[in-house]
């Protein structure tokens, strides 16, 4: 893997600085970039040693987290720090600190134009950030406490989970408008769009599910049960996975039919959850045991575990 | 401990909290014990949710559904002031339980969203027993900028200060009996 990463750097390198911001998005996920809430800190994971080669330091409680559409930039959410903190993914160093105020937690990124949408807490809005000059550019009115963020593949919607109106918010990317609500279970907080950018599913802390959205349609479509206290979603080999925070288990079920399937066992407190980019291997964050479990999409079974930092939550898309 | 106690009596009083919010930070706290009895001893009395006097401020347990998970139990606290908590996780082979809190006012318990495990571990060959008790919850002020007496720091001083009177209080009764 490391390998194949250093290749791909050299065939870079030989192209020059037109490879910039084209990089090609390796199929496996090299590295995890964790918020560790209680120790302050982020830990990046090398998920091939599978051990954490770098812990740092960040100020506030960070949760929120998501990666710049090249990767080379991490965005975390600092909710007691009031900031959105910058940092760069190679170097491994804080690059900026963006007090914003309110209660960032929720944070993505447009994968296309690279802007990073943080949802206040504490509000009824977003804030859209410019990734090139860290200013806010816009504020978003969506609905109340509004959580986890996912951007469509085009870029051209967002979706955000207003926990405590029991509905999404779809807005329109380019006119930063509101442009539906859908209403879903009992307390969305994590929410995730699959990669034809067609079905949105959120996990409903409050009625323990989770929501299936049609997007076209801007409406639920299926309610799936899982176990207590659903965070978030992660969607692989025509799956869909779930961080059961209470259950301390991953349900999952088959996103064709919604039959469930197996519940794994991880750690207590399970949170932050990702599939690697080819689908095989899932990530889990448990914020109670310390702990970031790995998953075998096909065999469904748990291959591994690596020690964290106090109080992981990687709430977000974390892989790099 | 006081404190919570001179606050239950207040708390009797007041109005019901605000509902439970899953704010940005939440907290950890973890207590121990070593208790010089066997781990089966020590589980007895720790294993049996519907019994809750080995915490001081607690002078009534009333509940139902046993040691069933979705079972229930008031807790009545010296003063008055009650506690509803619901048992989520149950493991006699592992001798350990997880409960939340699903009504308690902040007035005599300054959290939200609490959840808690106790276990039982062996210690010193089998012969002494690890009492291991876990707490996650958010401060009692769910929103930006909280007054101090709803702080994170009042938090977990408040829940430090119940495992700590709870662990030895629990240790004593216990190492009491042997004798």
């Amino acid at each position: 893997m490391r390998a194949r990463r250093l290749a791909g750097l050299c065939l870079l390198g030989g192209i020059g600085v037109l490879g910039i911001g084209l990089a090609p998005v390796p199929s496996r996920a090299a590295e995890a970039f964790v918020t560790a809430q209680n120790s302050d800190t982020v830990d990046v994971v090398d998920l091939d040693a599978r051990k954490v080669v770098a812990t740092i330091p960040v100020p506030g409680a960070p949760a929120g987290i998501a990666l710049s559409p090249d990767r080379s930039s991490v965005y975390v959410t600092a909710p007691e720090g009031k900031a959105l903190v910058v940092i760069d993914a190679a170097s491994r160093k804080v690059l900026r600190t963006v007090v914003i105020g309110g209660g960032p937690l929720g944070v993505g990124v447009n994968p296309v134009g690279g802007a990073v949408y943080v949802a206040d807490w504490y509000a009824k809005r977003l804030w859209e950030v410019d990734p090139k000059t860290l200013a806010v550019a816009a504020e978003i009115p969506v609905g109340t406490s509004p959580s986890g963020i996912a951007v469509t593949p085009d870029g051209r919607f967002l979706l955000v989970a207003d926990r405590d109106d029991d509905a999404l918010s779809l807005v329109d990317a380019a006119t930063r408008q509101r442009v539906a609500v859908i209403p879903v279970g009992t307390r969305p907080f994590g929410v995730t769009i699959d990669a034809d950018g067609k079905r949105a599913y959120s996990a409903n802390v409050g009625s323990n599910d989770v929501s299936v959205v049609d997007l076209a349609a801007r409406r639920e479509v299926g309610r799936v049960k899982v176990g207590e206290r659903p965070y978030a979603v992660a969607l692989a080999q025509g799956r869909a996975f779930v961080t059961d925070q209470y259950g301390g288990t991953v349900s999952t079920f088959d996103t064709a039919t919604l039959a469930p399937g197996p519940r794994l066992d991880v750690g207590e407190y399970p949170e932050g959850i990702q599939a690697s980019p080819d689908g095989r291997t899932l990530y889990v964050a448990n914020w109670e045991s310390n702990t970031l479990t790995v998953i075998d999409a096909a065999t469904l079974t748990v291959t591994g575990q690596v020690k964290t930092s106090d109080g992981p939550r990687a709430f977000g898309q974390f892989l790099r | 401990m006081k404190r919570i106690i001179a606050a239950a009596l207040v708390a009797a009083f007041a109005a019901a909290p605000a509902a439970q919010a899953h704010g940005p930070t939440r907290k950890k706290v973890e207590e121990k014990v070593t208790i010089n009895a066997a781990p089966d001893k020590v589980w007895a009395v720790v294993g049996n949710f519907q019994d809750m006097s080995w915490l001081p401020p607690v002078e009534k347990t009333e509940g139902t559904g046993g040691n069933q998970v979705k079972a229930t139990r008031t807790l009545t606290l010296k003063g008055g002031a009650t506690v509803d908590e619901e048992l989520y996780k149950y493991s006699a082979e592992q001798r350990s339980l997880s409960y939340r809190i699903n009504k308690v006012d902040v007035k005599v318990l300054p959290v939200n969203n609490y959840s808690s495990t106790i276990k039982v571990e062996p210690a010193d060959g089998g012969k002494a027993s690890d009492v291991t008790w876990d707490g996650a919850f958010y401060r009692g002020y769910m929103n930006n900028d909280p007054p101090p007496e709803l702080s994170d720091e009042a938090a977990i001083k408040a829940v430090k200060e119940l495992y700590r009177s709870g662990l030895d209080n629990l240790k004593a009764k216990i190492e009491k009996g042997n004798s």
